[in-house]
């Protein structure tokens, strides 16, 4: 481990993060809503302190050698940590908030794409500041180290290790040879779903500023929204189903995407992961229909299934907007959309969560032990679509999953130990760990953090962090081994 | 620029780190996804699992637009077939293939015409003969590289303790052996670091020395820096395979006695009668009798080209135990090279090295013609020809915006052989030897073919 070297890294990467908030400071100074001295500030602050860090750690020798796994994942977890807490920077010097806590939460809330906020009055913020807390969104989603590894062009050499260590799902794709490529494609196809998606939510009827800061909460699978009841205050059916297909877009791994761009939708429609996703979101969305036009909910089938079909898509995509309260749905909608949590988006996608892919891996290695049961001497090996599967991958995510559920579960009995209750503790464990937003109870989609314990929301924006980036890469940190010579 | 390499064994793992250090993009395809892994975790390179003959895989890995393939699987049939569907898919790109088997290589002109439309077959053995034939020609060098079609010699040679030229400042040098010589001290090697040095270093004790010459000054050259040359004459191949089969047949004439040693009966039979003055004697490489017998203590040269390594390695070992001039080694793996000189091995040999040397010599098309690598891959040595569009032409030797690290040697103009001085301009057609250190390359690229530098 080369410390000089990781330090040196996330120096860079802090510079980075400083330099996107030159967007908000020209929103701050375009409205004139006296978030331009603070947002200046931050920025200053952010580049200086990347700058210095760069400057004083660098280390000609090491820069020679590649980078180690451990470097990476070091410089990875770490990096988004640093990234976090200059982000606070505008929120603590706009004077959004009084404590460091609530700054971090929402910074961190903002780069894990979880949008968990614990603002209470979200209109009242000058404009500015709220255009920075989407853009964490924004930023975080496609993943600071990927823009980071597109731009900056001496990180390619240990590039893959930075690679693996941020992009979500078990086995990362490649789409070009070279990662800075792969990066920039990436960045490439975000950016143009984002451009889309602005035009098409001015259409119907938002401002400029409003039309950004919903895409890129969407986009990013985030859900911080610029009105305190987030995308019900526009109440157009027109937004609710752009906003709809924008997160289920979201939720697709991104290299299907881009092959969708370059005309080859067959891979598309082939990947096994894009068509469970599919069918999944279709399948609960005609149950959860079914359920509240049933139970009276709604009075028009056509509400019910616009309600829904956003609803299914916020949580299953870890989106986390709001359109409809629905704790007041009936049980089994609730059952499925808590289902939904658990699995979040599609490998290589911004969505959160444990993974399509995962669920799949678990489901099929599971069934295939069932069969060796009935068939002792078969000799079967588990296949995504035509490929098959390694087992050191089976084996990662089993390891993966225990993680998840066992940290989510810590996580949960610390909130609860700090005299939350038992339901609100558990879902907003659950929400910020699967990088959702709302869960239910006392964090529903019509509450907010704001009034949980401090030990809780450090707690919980440690959790923001161990979902996005997948565990490993975090709890890594915490293994003493990984700290030993 | 796009290359796609099949197989990712020793030669694919090379080629692939090295190219993907100077920013190409480079796609590996195997069957084995551990050597898959392997090589993405080393490098940036995208990978491909899968049979490189096989044209879905080769059309996923984009040969549409790719610009070089490389097929250097072990097997010749399976890169064969690459680069057979690899014409099919795209006649531009250009193909070369690592092919062993004489009974392909003896068909070169099929190969490389009409049907698989090879750009240039690679055969690793024929060139560690050619090494090997190089290193007998100057006794005591450790590494010998031609450029300009044979013309300049770029050697790397252990100096004698008793050298006229230990202590001497790389710039008086000239004057201590001679002005009307015209070397030019290209790299040291010191303590196993490469040095590329200035007119300020001084050549010390134990140092290796390399310097670029006109072939027809070598001797000379040699002689004033005090090497003892001997000629080798008395030789012994220990190694009936292919590479010795091939090696005994290129010394199979009057001026050379040699013997060559196998312990496969079959394939004792097989080369005698087809080698004419060489001895082929059958046994162990390892039995001393046997070497005793055939008075190691005289052989000039011991030279074990067998299959084994490790063979290879302990023979020479013991050759030298028993009072073997120089060995050489035929090593395969990568690993065993910083071992070599320590434990008191002359040169080493290396098929996967010589196949590296040759396919590189051939990425690196436009304006540089050649490259060597020296020193494992700490350095490589440039040929460039200064076409009339290069930026380079009309500078002088001093302005050159080379990166640092990077030193004109020497250029060939019409028959000449130029030392440059740091005022010399640099003319049309001018062959330049260059040589760089290896992260410098990219750079180096850059400087010779772009007129703007944008950074």
């Amino acid at each position: 481990m080369r410390w000089q070297y990781v330090l040196h890294i996330i120096g860079a990467l802090v510079a980075c993060v400083g330099m996107t908030m030159v967007l908000p400071l020209a929103w701050g100074a375009y409205y004139g809503d006296g978030t331009a001295v603070p947002l200046a500030l931050s920025m200053a602050i952010t580049i200086l302190s990347g700058a210095l860090m760069f400057f004083v750690f660098r280390d000609p020798v090491a820069a020679k050698s590649a980078m180690t796994h451990r470097e990476g994942m070091a410089i990875v977890a770490l990096g988004w940590f640093a990234a976090g807490a200059f982000g606070g920077l505008p929120f603590y010097l706009g004077g959004t908030f009084e404590s460091v806590v609530d700054c971090v939460f929402e910074s961190l809330s903002g780069f894990s794409t979880t949008g968990s906020s614990v603002l209470t009055n979200i209109e009242a913020v000058p404009r500015g500041i709220l255009f920075w807390r989407s853009l964490t969104h924004w930023l975080g989603g496609m993943g600071i180290i990927v823009l980071s590894l597109a731009i900056l062009p001496f990180l390619g050499v240990g590039g893959m290790q930075l690679y693996k260590a941020e992009v979500p799902g078990p086995v990362p794709d490649k789409l070009k040879p070279r990662i800075k490529d792969t990066a920039m494609t990436l960045w490439k196809v975000y950016v143009l779903f984002s451009v889309i998606e602005t035009i098409l939510l001015m259409f119907g009827g938002m401002d400029f500023f409003d039309a950004l800061c919903h895409t890129f909460g969407t986009m990013a699978t985030g859900g911080f929204s610029t009105k305190n009841t987030s995308v019900a205050a526009f109440d157009s059916a027109y937004i609710d189903y752009v906003i709809t297909i924008f997160m289920l877009i979201a939720g697709v791994n991104f290299s299907l995407h881009y092959l969708l761009l370059k005309w080859r939708p067959a891979a598309m429609f082939k990947d096994p992961e894009f068509r469970v996703f599919g069918v999944m979101t279709a399948v609960f969305i005609i149950i959860i229909t079914i359920a509240v036009y049933a139970g009276g909910n709604y009075d028009s089938v056509s509400d019910s299934v616009r309600y829904t079909s956003f609803q299914v898509a916020a949580i299953l995509t870890t989106t986390g907007f709001a359109t409809a309260d629905y704790e007041l749905w009936p049980g089994i909608t609730q059952a499925i959309l808590l289902f939904c949590m658990f699995v979040g988006g599609c490998a290589g996608s911004t969505g959160g969560g444990m993974k399509v892919m995962r669920i799949m891996l678990l489901v099929k290695h599971s069934y295939k032990e069932l069969f060796r049961l009935i068939h002792p001497r078969s000799v079967n090996r588990v296949k995504m679509g035509k490929t098959v599967v390694q087992d050191d991958v089976i084996s990662g995510v089993w390891g993966f999953f225990i993680l998840w559920i066992g940290l989510f579960v810590l996580a949960a009995f610390v909130v609860a130990g700090t005299g939350v209750d038992v339901v609100t503790s558990f879902a907003a464990s659950l929400a910020c760990i699967g990088n959702i937003g709302p869960g239910i109870g006392g964090v529903g989609p019509t509450d907010n953090f704001a009034w949980l314990p401090d030990t809780a929301k450090w707690v919980l924006t440690f959790c923001m962090v161990l979902g996005r980036l997948e565990i490993y890469t975090v709890i890594i940190l915490f293994v003493p081994e990984f700290w030993r010579k | 620029m796009r290359i796609i390499i099949i197989g990712a064994g020793e030669v694919g793992f090379h080629i692939a780190q090295r190219l993907a250090v100077e920013n190409k993009e480079v796609v590996i395809i195997d069957k084995s996804a551990e050597a898959l892994r392997k090589i993405a975790e080393s490098s940036d390179v995208q990978t491909i699992r899968g049979s490189g003959s096989s044209p879905e895989v080769l059309e996923e890995a984009g040969i549409m637009d790719a610009d070089i393939f490389l097929a250097v699987t072990d097997s010749d049939e399976i890169n064969l077939i690459a680069c057979f569907f690899a014409n099919m898919l795209n006649e531009k790109v250009t193909k070369l293939a690592r092919i062993r088997s004489g009974m392909y290589t003896n068909y070169k002109h099929l190969l490389t015409g009409e049907g698989a439309g090879i750009t240039k077959i690679i055969n690793p053995d024929e060139e560690v003969v050619n090494s090997v034939l190089r290193l007998m020609s100057v006794p005591g060098a450790v590494e010998i590289n031609e450029f300009a079609n044979g013309k300049i010699r770029l050697i790397g040679i252990n100096l004698p303790e008793d050298s006229p030229v230990v202590g001497v400042k790389l710039m008086e040098l000239r004057q201590k052996i001679g002005d009307e010589l015209g070397i030019v001290i290209a790299a040291l090697v010191r303590d196993g670091e490469l040095i590329i040095p200035s007119g300020l270093n001084t050549i010390q004790k134990d140092d290796v020395v390399y310097f670029v010459c006109d072939i027809r000054e070598q001797e000379e050259i040699l002689e004033r820096l005090g090497v003892p040359s001997k000629p080798v004459r008395e030789v012994m191949i220990i190694g009936g395979g292919n590479i010795g089969y091939k090696l005994a047949k290129a010394l199979d004439n009057k001026y050379y006695h040699t013997r060559l040693l196998e312990n496969r009966q079959k394939r004792c039979e097989f080369l005698s009668e087809r080698l004419d003055r060489p001895i082929v004697l059958m046994g162990d490489s390892t039995d001393q009798d046997i070497l005793r017998e055939e008075n190691i203590h005289d052989m000039d040269m011991v030279i074990a080209v067998t299959g084994d390594e490790e063979t290879n390695i302990l023979t020479c070992l013991l050759a030298k135990s028993l009072g073997a001039k120089s060995t050489v080694t035929r090593v395969n793996n990568f690993g065993y090279m910083p071992l070599i000189e320590p434990i008191g091995i002359d040169y080493v040999v290396c098929p996967r090295q010589s196949a590296i040397n040759s396919l590189l010599h051939f990425i690196r098309r436009g304006k540089i013609i050649s490259t060597v690598s020296i020193k494992g891959e700490a350095a490589e040595a440039l040929e460039v020809i200064a076409h009339e569009d290069s930026p380079i032409i009309g500078k002088k030797v001093m302005d050159l915006a080379f990166p640092k690290g990077c030193l004109v040697l020497c250029f060939q103009r019409g028959d000449e052989v130029v030392i440059p001085r740091g005022d010399t301009i640099i003319e049309q057609q001018d062959r330049l030897i260059i040589i760089s250190a290896r992260n410098n390359i990219p750079k180096l690229e850059k400087a010779l073919t772009t007129k703007v530098e944008f950074f």
